[in-house]
């Protein structure tokens, strides 16, 4: 038999009928924007009456209701409430865009004059609160923050991802009281972690206020984190893998460190640089761990050391102007890192994502 | 031989039942008993917390007796040390009730917007925007809310104040309005903002199509499938989402020390006024001048907090975790 | 009008849980789809998912009171095509469409249209039963009526009422409190029915009712899939050829040749297209060679 087929119709854009607006539609939605807007700027500028107040008193209350009743003689009663949310959520999001651009903002606008080359490389000693910008700087919080940081990844790294081995490659009888006691940990407070540290290591005399308590106190953060996102990439390492393994005749050992591991490793970065993003900026442990100091200490184990968070703290409290200006631009500092250690996990999780 | 047994009428063969496999070589043994050892860190540490935090307040907790909790006064001069910290105890939990009021119906509507009303490329980068924002260290909030939110904020609570002040909630007598419980609240609710938010939105889009159409189908606008389809399902999600925003809030430390006047003398409801208490701020603000005695209350009142927030937490984790069994079944 | 619609459902008959001879003097519907009273029809239909073009010109009219069946192998557009005859197509993302649907003469995508209410005349029923897991029986069988914030009087009457038509009322009477997950499947479906009746809509469309269920709620919901044609307009998507004989007045076979996108082969009288088929390839999915 012969099949004739008509050419296929295959416009570059196939149609949506339902993006089409009707024009009543149309207008109601753009009175529903406008009208409040227009009411809200001509008071603020013919009265007296407060910006926050009319927003409040005045113009919420005229959003909801002119989107109520436009989206009513739009669509009827039922219209009513997807006016209501739609005007919740975009207040919501608002809001949350303001604060949150309003605080990577401040950070960028006031902490970049207080950056250059000098205030990345010099370290804190003859500096006084007054002292122009031009002399000292963050190295040594920099030097400092890298240390605690790489002595609470060292600690927190294996035993996170041990417990998540744990939890789903050996699946040990204990597993769920793991699961447990790692969420238990994980609500437990920064500054907690900081005066366990300080109760169980400076306070019996092992060492003084140093790096390595910094670090135990960071480790007891960063180990949940860590070990919570390798549960989950661990997870993802499929059965049949697994059992291929174990049917060619590996041990357990060589499974989970042959196979398992070397599988899930871009998920296992992931975690580890989540765990660092998570603790990098805790102010509160360091505060009673690590204490403060101005000049570059490297030595893990004796002697306070100064670092990013705790800086901030430090100059913040001092109130002079130099000092503000240094304490936003030690927070610009912190926050690009911040950034760079966020952007990173996206990266190895979009690859993990082309991978798999 | 074994076979004419097992023929014989009602004698079933004994089934033979497979446990997990043991380890066979050295080196299994080792890498079971290391990964064991390791995974039990968490409750090791758990319980070095109350040991040590438990065992060097007890002194104190003992010389204190119940109003520990129940006083209001914090004083090491005159040669008696009496340490109480109710004001702190409550100002934890009036701040945290205030960032709730704010954070909860702005996560829940923003995570309806990300999942239902946004457009797609919108709602992506919402996503990321949320976890840049959960991602911002509370040293930097605090900053922020110390030195440009606290006169915003200010001026929002003296307007509250001048309009509503009859309302007792937001009477002021003190003239002053930075440093008040009110801005504590704002800036904790920017921190449980994205935690709160984060959970709802991963609840949210797991409801099942096939209800949302059933919804839909009926004749159910957006807002009315999303009340009675979405958030029925991701109810449990959301209260377990709040929980852990409450947890966070419990504990926080540096951004409420910078923003809040912390005054021990208990703030019952005067949100506006600057005074209030954090248990987590009063901790840093005296560990630096602190006395041996007053070392040990610290770790007292640390004791406190870390038993409040293991305990929310723990029920958070068990709301979220017994809604998703439920969506299972 | 609920109470002639009770008196039309009490009067049950053997038939309605039987199978159903087609082409039988007593069917009073014309050969041609056309001829009759043309409550819902296609307009040179053309559906996409994103470039791709799925399906292709479908002309098709759906009689008053009437069950139109349409069968063809899986994965050639039937679901989605059924999704487009009550605006549940434009949910999907990417999804695009050209052509009328025309509802009482109206083209229900004219943007003057408002979706919500075509979903409210034009109810559905889905292959998987999802009855709202949070909601007793009862709730669910009103739930619609909130949905669509219809106001009604006597929720008792309504509930009993849809129940019976979707002949589920005597299991359940004396539990309308109980959760709907406490159903089993086939009551499940049964349900859902019954929640689309309690609108009133005017055609319902069914997207494989029965497939995820047992024979035996296969042949309940059959019966009363019969029953409601008397009052109602029903468009049932289906793989099973049995079931389309069983139940439906009209057929229409959609085919995607290879590479192709699916169109409608042949369609017309129930009984024409699976005795007397007029493509051969009718006959050979018809008679089971391939799909």
């Amino acid at each position: 038999m012969t099949i004739t087929l008509e050419k296929p119709i295959n416009p570059v854009k196939p149609p949506k009928p339902w993006a089409k607006r009707n024009k009543s539609t149309v207008i109601s939605n753009a009175i529903a924007v406008i009208f409040p807007i227009l009411v809200l700027a001509a008071l603020f500028f013919t009265t007296e009456i407060p910006g926050p107040v009319l927003v409040v008193v005045v113009f919420f209350p005229l959003q909801l209701l002119t989107a109520g009743v436009t989206s009513f003689m739009d669509k009827g009663k039922r219209g009513i409430g997807d006016a209501v949310l739609s005007v919740g959520c975009v207040t919501a999001f608002g809001l949350v865009v303001a604060l949150l651009g309003s605080v990577v903002l401040s950070v960028i606008a006031r902490g970049f004059p207080a950056i250059r080359f000098s205030f990345l490389t010099q370290n804190n000693i003859y500096i006084s609160p007054t002292t122009d910008l031009t002399y000292g700087g963050i190295g040594h919080a920099l030097l400092g923050t890298l240390l605690v940081v790489l002595i609470a990844t060292l600690i927190a790294v294996p035993l996170g991802i041990a417990s998540a081995i744990y939890i789903t490659d050996i699946k040990g009888r204990a597993a769920g009281f793991v699961r447990f006691m790692v969420q238990a940990m994980s609500g437990v407070p920064s500054i907690v972690a900081g005066l366990f540290i300080f109760a169980a290591i400076i306070l019996t005399d092992v060492v003084g206020f140093s790096a390595i308590a910094g670090g135990l106190a960071y480790a007891i953060l960063m180990l949940p984190t860590v070990a919570r996102t390798a549960e989950e990439v661990l997870r993802l390492v499929p059965k049949e893998v697994r059992d291929a393994a174990v049917a060619l005749g590996s041990s357990r050992a060589r499974v989970t460190m042959r196979i398992v591991l070397p599988t899930a490793k871009t998920g296992l970065i992931t975690a580890v640089v989540l765990g660092v993003a998570r603790i990098i900026g805790e102010t509160a442990p360091l505060l009673l761990t690590t204490s403060n100091a101005n000049n570059t200490n490297l030595n893990p184990f004796s002697d306070p050391v100064s670092t990013i968070p705790v800086y901030i703290f430090q100059y913040l409290g001092s109130g002079y102007q130099t000092s503000i200006q240094r304490a936003w631009g030690a927070a610009l500092v912190l926050l690009i890192v911040v950034a760079i250690l966020f952007g990173l996990t996206r990266y190895l999780s979009r690859n993990k994502r082309g991978n798999v | 031989m074994s076979s004419s047994t097992l023929e014989v009428p009602g004698n079933t063969p004994t089934p033979r039942y497979f446990g997990r496999e043991k380890s066979r070589t050295k080196s299994d043994k080792l890498f079971s008993g290391s990964i064991i050892v390791a995974a039990l860190s968490s409750l090791f540490v758990l319980t070095a917390i109350l040991i040590y935090l438990g065992s060097n307040s007890w002194p104190v907790l003992v010389e204190q007796g119940i109003s520990f909790v129940t006083g209001s006064e914090w004083s090491t001069t005159d040669g008696v040390e009496v340490f109480q910290i109710w004001p702190m105890l409550y100002g934890t939990l009036l701040n945290a009730i205030i960032g709730l009021v704010i954070a909860v119906p702005v996560s829940v509507f923003l995570a309806l917007f990300i999942v239902f009303l946004a457009p797609r490329n919108l709602s992506k980068v919402l996503t990321v925007v949320i976890d840049i924002l959960a991602a911002i260290p509370s040293g930097i909030i605090g900053l922020w809310g110390f030195l440009v939110f606290t006169d915003t904020a200010a001026g929002w609570g003296q307007l509250l104040n001048q309009y509503l002040g009859w309302i007792p909630l937001f009477a002021n007598d003190q003239n002053q309005f930075a440093r008040s419980p009110f801005i504590a609240g704002w800036v904790l609710a920017i921190m449980i903002i994205p935690i709160i938010t984060v959970v709802s939105r991963e609840v949210l889009a797991q409801t099942p199509q096939e209800l949302l159409d059933a919804a839909r189908g009926l004749g159910g606008s957006l807002s009315g499938s999303i009340r009675m389809v979405a958030l029925p399902h991701a109810r449990g999600g959301i209260v377990g989402g709040v929980m852990l925003g409450l947890g966070r809030a419990l504990g926080e430390t540096i951004a409420i020390y910078f923003v809040l006047n912390l005054i021990f003398d208990v703030n019952i409801y005067k949100i506006l006024n600057p005074e209030g208490g954090a248990i987590a701020s009063m901790i840093v603000a005296k560990f630096g001048e602190a006395t041996p005695n007053e070392i040990n209350a610290l770790l007292g009142a640390g004791l406190i907090l870390f038993i409040m927030t293991l305990f929310v937490n723990l029920a958070a984790n068990y709301i979220v975790k017994r809604s998703q069994r439920e969506k299972l079944i | 009008m609920d109470a002639t619609r009770i008196a039309s459902t009490t009067n049950v008959d053997i038939e309605a849980t039987g199978v159903r001879v087609p082409n039988t003097p007593q069917d009073a519907h014309p050969r041609n789809p056309e001829d009759a009273n043309v409550h819902l029809e296609t307009k040179d239909v053309h559906i996409w998912f994103g470039q791709r073009l799925i399906i292709e010109k479908v002309n098709l009219s759906f009689p008053e009171n009437s069950v139109t069946a349409l069968i063809g192998p899986s994965g050639c557009g039937k679901s989605t095509f059924i999704r487009t005859l009550n605006r549940m197509h434009e949910f999907i993302p990417g999804a695009a469409l050209a052509g009328q649907i025309l509802y009482d003469g109206k083209d229900i995508y004219d943007a003057h249209v408002d979706p919500v209410d075509i979903r409210v005349q034009i109810g559905m029923v889905f292959q998987k039963p999802n009855p709202f897991p949070s909601m007793s029986i009862k709730e669910n069988v009103l739930s619609g009526l909130h949905l669509a914030q219809i106001k009604y009087e006597n929720p008792d009457e309504i509930v009993r009422n849809c129940l019976e038509r979707a002949s589920l009322w005597t299991e359940v009477k004396d539990r309308l409190n109980a959760s709907a997950s406490s159903l089993s499947g086939g009551q499940q479906q049964r349900l859902c029915i019954a929640r689309a009746l309690a609108v009133n809509p005017k055609v319902l469309l069914m997207d494989e009712p029965c497939s995820a269920l047992d024979p035996g709620s296969t042949r309940r919901i059959e019966g009363t899939i019969k029953e409601l044609s008397q009052e109602m307009t029903i468009v049932i998507v289906t793989h099973n050829m049995a079931q389309a004989q069983r139940v439906s007045d009209y057929t229409a076979f959609f085919l995607a040749e290879e590479g192709a996108p699916a169109q409608v082969v042949e369609s017309g009288r129930t009984d024409e297209i699976f005795m007397r088929p007029k493509d051969p390839r009718t006959n050979d999915y018809v008679n089971g060679l391939f799909g």
